[in-house]
């Protein structure tokens, strides 16, 4: 049975916030300018995001609300009763409360009666497994609907106060610490919405999905970005194991954290499982119409990228589209918000049976996620 | 180091490392051929993280005595490499010319370069006769048979995804590893030269490799041939 994306919503919080401003809202580290800013702003290129908290650190919207906000708009554009919603499916990197999961909380918030739910955890391919499961469940014909919400709060993991706690972590000890600092500006909150239906929208662009493939390799490379350690390779405690949780912060294992050295395997995971879809016949880089990517085409210049085009399976940069630059990196949102966007803006014409691939790496332990969507109307 | 140097396309590349190469138009064979390589490569790359030693580059606690270990092992198939791929060239008929130029004069680059891993080992803190005196490892052993065995073939063409491999290993050495290394081990330039010399040249190389690819690789049965050689290379370099 085919299933298609009937209706979108996102919700991004507060002003857009511009790359001079944003250590105004996240706060300066005691009070001092942070010598890492501009280099790592310069490097991923985004221009304005938005954050849910205000110039205090003070959290201005939670997450389940910004979950519930972007599905009130995503249903409010559905040609749909919310009656006929039969699940809902929300992906986040951290939740507002550790437990439950999300989905009820994000659930209750909707006032959706008696329906299935499912929290999906992860960081950025976490809103492709939510997605996965849900198209599965309408595949098997359990729901004549299913909403999945993608939503994160980045911001309250990177406010001052969490690295001026952190006394005796990594961070305090060097002068700079690119680790705890690379994800600092990058990230930022939001969240997004996709209905799903077993038939496409009376008006309007629907986008029926083809396939979802996932590859992860963790088992190949050590953790790459995270929360809940103190990155110190000769220490294997884990954040609860600290006789107390003002100890794990102080040590730094409450800081997000990159290594950004292991990045670039990433990439090439990526270029890997493309390959092996390729390969298997599952894509076809010559049908690709608009390719969406979770990751900016700056990022991907380089030699495998050249690779790719001499194999005569690269895209060329025409068909690239992100908005990551003016909404942010919004983690597991960012893709969700990206097909919200991508499904209205002016820039680019969408017609009826253009093929979208989409690319939503994580660089967690390394999961790489590929869609494919055909745009259709009824 | 690059005397006896002959350029395919003609006229000379300037060494700038940011410069992207001419886009080069593979034949479909050899593109199919490519993506497969790519596919080889980068799996084995993944298994290469996982061998406890290089896992530790990752992992930031690789050691001085590590990188002694490294280069004690890794000195005889250096060596080794120098004969299988002169074989090689030898083993070309006169109808394969422009690839025999090609190989013999990669194999003038390359075939001394043991001598400067000694000089790394030796500044890395290790005694020069404890690696003159290493026997092949295991893997070594396996791979140098292998190699001389196909490069004795007639026109053995499938050695270009044992190129592919051997290759992509000097430039991941260069790129990824020395200077983290350094960084590692407090030890000087002077212990990852070796290393570091494979990231010379490369978009030269790449050039050269894509020529010659798309002047053998224009069947089907060069490509699985081609593949398979590469795949073998790379589960017998993890040996």
């Amino acid at each position: 049975m085919s299933v298609y994306i009937t209706s979108t919503g996102r919700f991004l919080p507060g002003p857009a916030i511009s790359v001079e401003d944003v250590e105004k809202v996240l706060g300066a580290v005691h009070g001092k300018p942070s010598s890492l800013r501009v280099q790592i702003q310069k490097a991923n290129k985004i221009q304005t995001r938005h954050y849910a908290i205000d110039e205090n650190q003070q959290t201005t919207h939670s997450n389940t609300e910004m979950a519930a906000k972007a599905a009130e708009q995503c249903l409010d554009r559905a040609f749909v009763g919310r009656e006929k919603v039969g699940m809902l499916a929300v992906a986040s990197t951290q939740g507002d409360l550790p437990a439950p999961g999300m989905a009820s909380m994000v659930q209750a918030e909707l006032d959706l009666p008696e329906i299935e739910i499912l929290t999906t955890h992860g960081i950025c391919s976490s809103s492709i497994m939510a997605l996965k499961a849900a198209w599965n469940s309408m595949r098997l014909e359990e729901h004549d609907a299913a909403l999945v919400l993608s939503s994160e709060l980045a911001s309250r993991l990177l406010k001052k106060q969490r690295y001026e706690a952190a006394t005796t972590s990594t961070f305090a000890a060097k002068r700079i610490d690119f680790s705890t600092e690379f994800l600092r500006w990058m990230l930022s909150d939001g969240a997004g919405a996709l209905l799903l239906q077993n038939k496409p929208a009376p008006k309007g662009l629907s986008l029926r999905i083809d396939w979802i493939r996932g590859f992860s390799h963790a088992h190949a490379l050590p953790t790459c970005m995270s929360v809940g350690s103190a990155g110190r390779p000769e220490d294997t405690r884990t954040w609860q194991d600290y006789d107390t949780y003002a100890e794990a912060e102080q040590d730094g294992a409450l800081l997000l954290r990159q290594d950004v050295r292991l990045l670039d395997n990433l990439m090439r995971m990526g270029v890997d499982g493309y390959l092996r879809l390729v390969e298997e016949g599952v894509s076809k880089p010559s049908d690709v119409d608009h390719f969406l990517c979770h990751y900016s085409s700056h990022h991907f210049r380089n030699k495998i990228l050249e690779m790719l085009n001499t194999a005569g399976v690269g895209i060329p940069e025409e068909k690239w589209w992100t908005n990551l630059y003016t909404r942010g990196n919004t983690g597991c949102a960012s893709l969700f918000i990206m097909l919200d966007e991508f499904l209205r803006t002016e820039e680019l014409t969408v017609s009826e049976g253009d093929r979208v691939l989409c690319f939503v790496p994580e660089s967690g332990r390394f999961n790489t996620t590929y869609l494919h969507f055909t745009v259709v109307s009824q | 180091m690059n005397n006896g140097e002959i350029s395919i396309e003609g006229g000379s590349n300037t060494h700038a490392e940011e410069s992207v190469p001419k886009a080069i138009v593979l034949n479909e064979h050899a593109q199919v051929c490519l993506q497969h390589l790519l596919r080889v490569w980068l799996g084995f790359e993944r298994d290469l993280s996982k061998v406890p030693l290089l896992r530790r580059i990752d992992l930031g606690t690789y050691t001085a005595e590590d990188h002694q270990v490294f280069l004690r092992n890794i000195r005889q198939q250096v060596i080794e490499g120098s004969r299988w791929i002169t074989r090689t060239a030898s083993s070309f008929d006169r109808d394969h010319a422009e690839i025999r130029s090609t190989i013999i004069s990669h194999a003038v680059d390359e075939h001394r370069d043991y001598e400067m891993l000694e000089k790394d080992y030796v500044a890395s803190g290790g005694e020069l006769n404890d690696i003159l005196s290493m026997e092949r490892n295991i893997g070594s052993e396996a791979l140098h048979g292998f190699l001389m065995h196909q490069s004795s073939q007639p026109n053995p063409i499938d050695l270009l995804g044992a190129m592919w491999i051997i290759e992509g290993l000097g430039e991941k050495m260069a790129t990824s590893w020395s200077e983290r290394i350094q960084e590692l081990t407090g030890l000087g330039e002077d212990s990852t030269r070796f290393m570091a010399y494979h990231g010379h040249n490369d978009s030269e190389h790449m050039e050269r490799f894509y020529a010659t690819l798309d002047s053998v690789c224009v069947s089907d049965v060069a490509v699985k041939r081609i593949v398979k050689t590469a795949k073998v290379v790379a589960r017998l370099y993890r040996l």
